[in-house]
């Protein structure tokens, strides 16, 4: 147990500690990295469950506890029209900053490496 | 009608093809075949629109923003620092989620037409409302509704359309969307590709605009480094492989006339 702490101090020691707080917010799946990534880049997506699982090439059964839980905690927006409940990213331009950093930091590999192994191991 | 009435659309040739640019709130159906320039033509208009006091929208079914900014960047034109100024939104969604948020009370695209000062929107492609439903009826009302819906927020819209013809002489077949479309659109322009000399050109005919004059002909234009440019008129027989544009306007106004 102690060893296996230290280990993941070993990865994620170096992590900014703002990225590391995003990272335990936000990320414990790598659909939800997926996700993210797919929200960064097209920003101004709103849809259905089926329709951003479509878009992300994932199925939908996966997708939307996925989806529910980062409108849960305040990432995606999740609106009901009618029948249909759709998502879309959250407005807070804070957020939507954090999220551009997170993006942007995992563009580095080094990062990419201590981040993934944080996911895997599911965060603490 | 004095041409700064008009939407201008900033294509170089088509504006006066238009007579100045669209109608302000109409509708308008660009359709053609894959590849022949709708998506195109649309950024340019709304780049055009952004450009020039008339902040607008990309509401895409089927490519994703990313792709849009990368192409039109191809241009010279920087979507993103647009929208980072609020006069240019690249969004997503799907016909059903457009349909239930415009029937929404202060629904999205609302918010956005009164915070944005929104003025122009191009739906790429409204061919996706045919996913929708298989009875005709059913979709002409649905493509009503939503027509309605975009001309009460008061936007000049741009509906591309894809058409499964390649050249313009081919066989049309029946097509229920596109009578539909004809009818409820203000205007209805169509792309083709033209084979002369057995070169591939583009062509560009404006079949229709309600409450103006618009250009007959049929003009040749090109996708260069700044978006499309109309040029002449396909024209007499010189250099013309024998009879094929004439053939191309017979059909252009047969599948227009059958209407
Ligand atoms: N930067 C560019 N310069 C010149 N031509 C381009 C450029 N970018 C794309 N094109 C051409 O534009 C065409 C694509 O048009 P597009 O508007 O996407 O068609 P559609 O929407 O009708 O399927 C392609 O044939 C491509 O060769
Ligand atoms: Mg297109």
């Amino acid at each position: 147990m102690e060893r296996e702490n230290l280990a993941n101090r070993a990865y994620t020691g170096d992590i900014d500690p703002e990225l590391l707080d995003f990272l335990n917010q936000y990320v414990d799946s790598f659909i939800k990295w997926d996700l993210m990534r797919f929200f960064f880049n097209n920003p101004h997506t709103i849809d259905t469950v089926d329709n951003i699982a479509r878009y992300a090439g994932r199925n939908p059964e996966t997708v939307e506890q996925e989806l529910a839980e980062l409108a849960m905690r305040g990432l995606l927006e999740e609106t009901h029209m009618g029948t249909l409940v759709v998502y879309a990213l959250a407005a807070d331009p804070e957020i939507r900053d954090q999220l551009a950093r997170f993006i942007q930091a995992s563009e580095d590999r080094q990062f990419r490496i201590r981040a993934i192994y944080h996911v895997i191991k599911g965060g603490y | 009608m004095q041409a700064e009435e008009r939407a201008v659309t900033g294509v170089p040739g088509f504006d006066a093809m238009l007579r100045g640019g669209f109608l302000p709130r109409s509708a308008n159906l660009l359709e053609g075949a894959p590849g022949c320039g709708k998506t195109t033509l649309g950024m340019q208009f709304i780049h055009y629109g952004a450009t020039h006091g008339e902040p607008g929208l990309i509401l895409t079914f089927e490519q994703f923003p990313e792709q849009y900014y990368r192409d039109a960047a191809g241009f010279g034109w920087d979507f993103r620092e647009l929208e980072r100024r609020r006069l240019l939104q690249v969004i997503m969604s799907s016909p059903e989620v457009t349909k239930a948020d415009l029937e929404r009370f202060n629904g999205r695209i609302a918010g956005l037409v009164s915070n944005m000062g929104v003025k122009r929107i191009l739906v790429d492609s409204i061919s996706q409302f045919e996913r929708m439903t298989d009875d005709p009826v059913e979709l002409r009302n649905l493509l009503h509704g939503f027509l309605n819906a975009l001309r009460r927020e008061g936007l000049t819209a741009l509906f591309t359309r894809e058409a499964y013809v390649l050249l313009g002489d081919e066989q049309r077949e029946e097509d229920e969307t596109e009578s539909s479309m004809s009818f409820l659109v203000d205007s209805y322009v169509m792309l083709r590709y033209v084979e002369i000399e057995s070169a591939i050109h583009r062509a560009i005919i404006v079949l229709k605009m309600r409450g103006s004059a618009h250009d007959t002909h049929i003009r040749q234009f090109e996708i260069g480094p700044h978006g499309l440019v109309v040029q002449e008129p396909f024209r007499g027989r010189e250099g013309i492989l024998s009879g094929t544009p004439q053939y191309m306007a017979e059909s252009f106004i047969k599948a227009f006339v059958r209407r």
